[in-house]
């Protein structure tokens, strides 16, 4: 700045009125505001997981100890991040702006029963449910990764949308765990994909489960917004295997497994433990009444419907149920034991044959008992 | 008279000094800060702040102890504007000086724009996948999702610094009131009970089962705060149900109200545009033999419904994709290499350094001629 040759203007409010102006309108730019706007929908494969650098531990617990799984890729399908739930996930991409999406998601135990998933299904693209005899003659048998899975065909119009669309899933119980391969999309294009989608079912592999890997620093953990899993959870107790039990490998949202055989027939014994009350007995209680056909039943009814008995520490919950399995549509019977030890509860299921069961019952409750 | 004072105050020279002075200071110390509060929060408190304030380390009171960066620049704007009107008039021979005057003052105005109105933000984008929205690497909002109709959602984004503010949110589009019972700036959530951890008070959606922790403020670079924060949603003064929201929790949690479906996720922020981006391929290509990256390139493509384009691009290392007032540039890639993250950058004013340094240079110049010439001159006449 030169101070030489001062001219001494004078100086108007005008000018600093401007000067005042400029420097509101500019720190006045940027605010946070709240933003009402709208928006195309979405497609579920479009929601990725978002490479965000985050922060902090805590919330593991889903990833780990998922299974694996490998495949061929179809030609023209897009592999997309994995998802929470997701274990994978694809899209297809039509002609025009048609897109069908492709779901490979595992959830521990019957999740819901196989009616329940296919009658959840149908009302998506508009049919109306079907009965348990219906559902028996509804599915089509399809190689999945080398096991015998059911097929379930939907299509009609999306009631929201009002569009054509189709949905295709297959299910597979493998073990204790449900796996549902869905596609869903445009009718037309999800029926052309139909025998890719049954050439990369036959395609899988299904491996052992992955050790719980360390997140990478990057990578923000997952929160809870699933079942939980018993990853990490709690070791194997002492305990003393009733005598004509066979131990078998568990799965990875079990910590111990077990079968009893009898005249060609045969019983599960399954041990899992999560944390918390899981829901609650009496949510639990229904789970199990739903895995047998079951109607749920109320709070009020709870007492009458179950029993109690002495373990180490506290009393434990045997609840007793004959029924129809939901995946089999076979007979059976389930004997079930809740334990709620500290922070955990623990879950003693044997089901299965009505006589293995009938003759195992008491060998049950005294493993649970011996349990420490 | 004190208007006079006040105008011999901001035009005189020696606040010109003082103040470059007080900015050397200030980026200096600011610079030093960056090791304990790291970048972001050092340059909120040292350069987009007025005043910077210090206490003690705990302690809930603090105290101004230096002009901030808007302070600085501010004062020094308008006393380079001011000492202009006051000292110089138009003359022809100080020409030079006006127009190197002019760029300066173009400089800081344009620094300020800059600062405010930029934008920087991410597209992540898988092989084959589009979108026509970016998100920010840092701020988050809180979106309640309308999902009722059929083709379109109503989204209502409610920013985290409202969150982290305001004890209840109303908004014209919502028929509920919003209110805030707990908002952790940093989080972790866990699915089971654990050291240091409370049990999540909520009472519908994913929030019953999980347990949550607030977690100091993130300072690294390459890291950032991941929020968590309790809801309790209330209409004609009864409570629907409290919610634990979080960037954790990707399942979306629904409410019904009124016949209406409102999805709940706090979520990064998201910028639409009126286009979008589809990632056709991500190449990463190394020097044969070794695993030096030699190349990092994404072919997009660009699909504007409103004016029919659609067109390949590829972006690559030093060349970027200018579109639609956004200037998309190669970042980052998921580590399967089927996924690529360009940053996009929102500068309106990113000519503003560019024409005030041609102003600075050309008023340089005409101020060096208008000597040298009578100087010549002068010379050559015997």
């Amino acid at each position: 700045m030169n101070p030489l040759h001062p001219t001494a203007r004078s100086w108007s409010w005008p000018r600093s009125a401007t000067l005042v102006a400029l420097a509101v309108v500019l720190t006045s730019c940027g605010r946070d505001e709240t933003k009402v706007y709208r928006v195309e929908k979405e497609s579920p494969a479009a929601a990725t997981v978002p490479a965000a650098q985050a922060a902090g531990g805590g919330a593991q617990g889903q990833t780990e100890g998922r299974p694996r799984l490998t495949w061929k890729l179809p030609a023209g399908w897009v592999e997309m991040a994995p998802g929470e739930m997701r274990l994978a996930s694809f899209r297809i991409q039509g002609p025009g702006a048609k897109q069908a999406d492709v779901s490979v998601i595992p959830l521990p135990g019957p999740a819901g029963g196989d009616l329940n998933n296919v009658n959840r299904w149908r009302g998506q693209v508009g049919l109306p449910a079907v009965t348990q005899d219906e559902f028996a003659r509804l599915g089509e048998k399809v190689d999945i990764g080398g096991a015998e899975g059911a097929l379930y065909n939907q299509a009609g119009q999306n009631p929201a949308a009002g569009e054509k669309s189709r949905i295709l899933a297959a299910l597979l119980h493998r073990d204790e765990v449900t796996w549902f391969f869905k596609m869903t999309g445009d009718d037309a294009l999800v029926a052309q994909q139909k025998p890719a989608f049954v050439e990369f079912l036959k395609s899988l592999q299904f491996t052992a489960a992955e050790a719980p890997p360390a997140l990478p620093p990057s990578h923000p953990p997952i929160g809870g917004a699933m079942e939980p899993a018993a990853g990490g959870g709690p070791a194997k107790p002492n305990w003393t295997v009733p005598a004509g039990w066979k131990e078998e490998p568990p799965t990875q949202m079990l910590i111990a497994k077990f079968s009893a055989a009898g005249d060609g027939a045969k019983a599960e014994i399954t041990v899992s433990a999560f944390p918390g009350d899981v829901g609650g007995l009496l949510a639990n209680v229904n789970r199990w009444r739903q895995q047998v056909g079951l109607d749920a039943i109320s709070e009020a009814d709870l007492p009458k419907a179950v029993n109690e008995t002495e373990v180490p520490g506290g009393k434990a919950t045997v609840v007793d149920l004959d029924g129809t399995d939901a995946r089999t549509g076979k007979k059976t019977r389930l004997v079930g034991v809740i334990v709620p030890q500290a922070a955990q509860t623990w879950f003693y299921k044997m089901m299965g044959d009505e006589a293995v069961v009938a003759r195992e019952k008491d060998a049950l409750v005294k493993f649970v008992q011996g349990a420490k | 008279m004190l208007l006079d004072k006040l105008i011999s105050f901001f035009t005189s020279l020696k606040l010109t000094v003082v103040c470059l002075a007080l900015a050397v200071v200030l980026v200096f110390i600011g610079t030093l800060a960056q090791v304990d509060m790291g970048l972001y929060k050092a340059q909120n408190a040292f350069f987009r702040s007025f005043i910077v304030f210090w206490g003690p380390q705990g302690a809930d009171w603090k105290i101004p102890v230096f002009p901030g960066g808007y302070l600085i620049g501010g004062v020094l704007l308008i006393n380079l504007v001011a000492a202009h009107y006051k000292r110089f008039g138009f003359r022809r021979d100080k020409l030079g000086i006006i127009i190197t005057h002019l760029g300066l003052i173009l400089l800081l105005l344009g620094q300020l724009a800059t600062d405010l109105l930029s934008r920087e933000s991410n597209l992540h984008l898988r092989i084959g996948e589009a979108r026509n929205y970016s998100e920010s690497d840092r701020l988050t909002e809180l979106a309640v999702i309308d999902t009722t109709d059929g083709d379109t959602e109503k989204v209502v984004a409610i920013p985290d610094s409202t969150l982290a503010e305001q004890r209840e949110i109303r908004n014209a589009a919502l028929p509920f009131t919003i209110r805030v019972k707990q908002y952790l700036a940093n989080s972790s959530l866990s699915d089971q009970a654990q050291p240091g951890f409370e049990k999540c008070p909520a009472t519908a959606g994913a929030g019953p089962r999980l347990w949550m922790k607030e977690e100091p403020r993130v300072t690294k670079m390459d890291a950032r705060d991941v929020p968590s924060a309790l809801l309790e949603l209330e209409a004609n003064g009864q409570s629907l149900g409290s919610w634990l929201v979080s960037e954790y929790l990707r399942e979306p949690q629904s409410v019904t109200f009124a016949h209406h479906t409102y999805t709940l996720a706090l979520r990064l922020r998201r910028y639409y545009k009126p286009f979008s981006l589809q990632l056709l391929d991500f190449r990463h290509d190394i020097y044969k033999g070794t695993e030096i990256p030699k190349n990092f390139s994404s072919r997009v493509r660009v699909r504007n419904a409103a004016t029919g384009e659609d067109r390949e691009a590829l972006i690559y290392m030093n060349n970027p994709l200018r579109y639609g007032g956004l200037t998309f540039y190669q970042a980052s890639f998921d580590p399967d290499d089927k996924g690529s993250i360009l940053q996009v950058v929102h500068n309106p004013s990113w000519l503003t350094p560019y024409l005030a340094c041609l102003l600075v240079g050309a008023g340089l110049t005409i101020q060096f001629l208008a000597h040298l010439i009578p100087f010549v001159k002068r010379r050559l006449t015997p």
